[in-house]
């Protein structure tokens, strides 16, 4: 084979194959593999051997015209490598404003298609165990949220988020602390994200006023993210 | 290399899809089981069509009644050959998935004039070899008849009867779907190349003499004892022995990760089947140079070495395995001839009938049922007229390579056209395309200047006239429907569901 694929082994080819999809990306999908080349100042023989092989593994695909390319499903796949984008100003604000007049942690996270990524927890009240609550979705009302909507929950927490318009969980993660969780959607309609308020069980069993406002908290942020 | 600007872009992208104009949500080629096969099926298709196991016991002896004593570098020349001309269609593969494999490619690069005729010669190529290895499997199936009931196959029906059961075998495979059509071929292929090798190693460990230099020794190539024509033929014949190693691309559609699994398997398929080759040819060369015969005049070398090494017992396991080596071939070149029909049903070239895809099994169940009697009833034909089953396939292999070869050196044009409208051509893919056209066209014309006048070499003009007549025809058709130009070339393009954020997004008006 030639000398290309060796290099393309190289620790280096990752950061270039990253800076190419960055690329696909700030262009915009029919991006073609000469501007590419021409925008990266790669050579052109390196820059069409990356394109392939990143259509190669489905992270890009070819448009149909077979000259322009687009991020291809895959991407999201990489959503761990590339640290979550913070949430617009006006987003913050509203949650640093919940956050204030609220003795729990408020956290926010983003939905991909089958994962969830945290954007904004709480600082003054850290997540019990932030990795299991991002890989057992089942053990945390924000990721119930997410199963739900996929409809890979238990028939009994989907009956309950659809009855309830929230998810909730009760000293599953630590013993006498729970959580509910609001979702946060789309003008579609689509989930894309979800807004969490975590404390001692009693008072997320009972929350009073507060569900009232993180339920609005929710409606308010949707057109603030998308 | 700059710097990585901040990911701000990939972030925002993952975080919110932005929408892609100009992809809709289905592929023009919808009905064949999209995306369903993977890699060893798709590996197991190109290993089939090519037959590594019949080639490698059937083909030395024809090019050694060429090439003589510079029979391994014939071989050698044709793997070469062959590892450039997969090389290209590699260009295409990793860059678009197509049912219609090099037909569609050409298309892509020279335009439908050029693909029409790519299109009747893998037609001819695919149909030809698939009755070429229908006519051996029922050849070998009777050998083997005649091991247990050596009455009922000295009939000269036997042969027809076994072509015509092989053929309804086929059907059934390609009839209920391309997953039990690819796994079928590749057990049965896996198991005769363990037997060749099995038996290769036998017959080099009974030698009495260890390596011979002079089969290895080029000189006889270059003192002129062999001349260049004979040297021509002998690769010509070499080829057909590969021909086919193209024709997972025909799977571009069906298969799992084409971009990745169809490159790998076009080239691995060459790699592969030349050493077994070169290996093969050298333990028979060096068997019969031991034994002080002539391999020319043998009619079945292996069996004749299996015996005069006292090892007959490999003799029936190889016909068992030779018959079901020409099988997979029948099976896989089949698949891949009714995947171009299809293409060109969808296309409207052919009747709109033969693109229709069963429901149930997903399978181009018209394309099937019209050229299987086709596929049988030719090399029955053949037998009838011609008297001899060997001068049958003699004929059918030649012709089925020239297809292959006409259709591989049109690719190899093609290729750098392509790159260049898609404005990623570059030196050395270019320079590969040019090495494979212009060797493939060298062998041709040789062959035909060497071996024209004879019966194989009729049968190359026999294509050529079907080639000229097939080629008319289609232009023909081509005029009366001028909007073919739009259709022509179909490939499997992105759909919305491969692109980020596909499920998001509004359907395409």
């Amino acid at each position: 084979m030639s000398e290309g694929d060796l290099s393309a082994r190289q620790p280096k080819a990752i950061h270039s194959a990253l800076t190419v999809l960055e690329e696909v990306a700030r262009s915009g999908a029919g991006v073609t593999a000469r501007e590419v080349s021409d925008n990266l100042g790669l050579p052109r023989a390196t820059a069409y051997r990356l394109l392939n092989l990143l259509v190669q593994d489905e992270y890009l695909v070819r448009m149909p015209d077979l000259r322009g390319f687009a991020l291809g499903r895959k991407v999201v796949q990489l959503a761990g490598l590339v640290t979550p984008q913070p949430p617009p100003r006006a987003a913050r604000d509203l949650i640093e404003d919940l956050r204030e007049r609220t003795r729990g942690g408020v956290h926010l996270v983003r939905y991909d298609s089958d994962r969830m990524r945290l954007v904004d927890p709480d600082p003054d009240f850290p997540l019990s165990d932030e990795s299991r609550i991002l890989r057992q979705l089942e053990s945390s009302a924000l990721g119930r949220l997410l199963l739900a909507e996929s409809g890979r929950a238990s028939p009994a927490v989907t009956v309950s988020i659809r009855t309830l318009g929230y998810a909730t969980q009760f000293g599953e993660l630590v013993p006498a602390r729970g959580c509910i969780a609001v979702p946060i959607r789309d003008s579609r309609g689509i989930l894309v994200a979800g807004l969490g308020l975590s404390g001692p069980v009693e008072r997320v069993r009972d929350p009073g006023r507060l569900l009232d406002e993180l339920l609005r908290s929710g409606r308010d942020l949707g057109p603030l993210l998308v | 290399m700059n710097a990585p600007r901040s990911a701000n872009a990939l972030r925002r992208a993952i975080d919110n899809p932005p929408p892609v104009v100009g992809v809709g949500t289905e592929s023009s080629v919808t009905g064949l089981d999209r995306r369903s096969v993977g890699f060893a099926d798709v590996l197991a298709q190109s290993v089939s069509a090519v037959a590594p196991s019949a080639a490698a016991t059937t083909v030395p002896i024809m090019v050694a009644v060429a090439a003589g004593s510079a029979s391994v570098w014939a071989i050698a020349a044709a793997m070469l050959l062959c590892a450039v001309v997969a090389s290209t269609v590699n260009q295409f593969t990793r860059r678009l998935a197509a049912a219609g494999s090099l037909y569609t490619f050409v298309a892509k690069g020279l335009g439908t004039t050029a693909s029409s005729v790519t299109g009747v010669a893998m037609i001819i190529g695919y149909g030809v070899i698939a009755m070429f290895a229908l006519t051996g499997a029922g050849l070998y199936l009777s050998f083997l008849l005649d091991q247990f009931a050596p009455e009922v196959a000295a009939s000269g029906l036997v042969v027809p009867i076994c072509i015509l059961a092989t053929g309804a075998l086929c059907f059934f495979v390609l009839a209920r779907g391309i997953r039990l059509s690819t796994r079928v071929t590749m057990l049965v292929e896996s198991v005769s190349v363990v037997l060749i090798v099995v038996l290769v190693v036998a017959l080099l460990a009974v030698q009495p003499a260890g390596i011979d230099g002079n089969l290895l020794n080029p000189t006889a190539l270059l003192s002129g004892t062999v001349s260049i024509g004979d040297f021509a033929a002998g690769a010509m014949l070499a080829i057909t022995a590969f021909v086919g190693f193209e024709s997972s691309a025909a799977l571009g559609v069906e298969a799992r990760r084409p971009f990745a699994a169809i490159p790998r398997a076009v080239l691995w398929t060459v790699m592969g089947a030349g050493l077994l080759y070169l290996l093969s040819t050298y333990s028979q060369l060096v068997g019969f140079e031991t034994l002080g015969r002539d391999i020319g005049s043998s009619t079945s070398p292996v069996n004749e070495l299996a015996s005069a090494y006292g090892i007959e017992w490999v003799g029936i396991l190889l016909d068992a395995s030779i018959a079901t080596s020409f099988f997979a071939c029948a099976i896989a070149s089949t698949t891949a001839l009714t995947r171009v029909l299809f293409s060109m049903g969808r296309e409207g070239l052919l009747p709109n009938s033969l693109g229709h895809a069963s429901a149930t099994n997903r399978t181009p169940i018209v394309a099937i049922a019209a050229v299987l009697p086709v596929l049988v009833g030719v090399p029955i034909w053949l037998i009838a007229t011609g008297g001899s089953v060997w001068f049958a396939m003699g004929i059918l292999i030649v012709g089925a390579a020239s297809g292959y070869v006409v259709a591989y050196i049109l690719l190899c044009i093609a290729a750098p056209v392509f790159l260049w409208r898609i404005g990623e051509l570059t030196l050395w893919p270019a320079i590969k395309a040019a090495v494979g056209a212009a060797g493939l066209t060298a062998v041709l014309v040789a062959f035909l200047i060497s071996e024209g006048a004879t019966a194989q070499g009729g049968a190359m003009w026999a294509f050529l006239v079907l080639m000229v007549v097939g080629s008319a025809g289609i232009l023909v058709l081509r005029t009366r429907r001028p909007w073919l130009h739009q259709t022509i070339g179909m490939h499997d393009e992105t759909v919305l569901a491969d692109v980020l954020g596909g499920d998001r997004q509004p359907e395409p008006l």
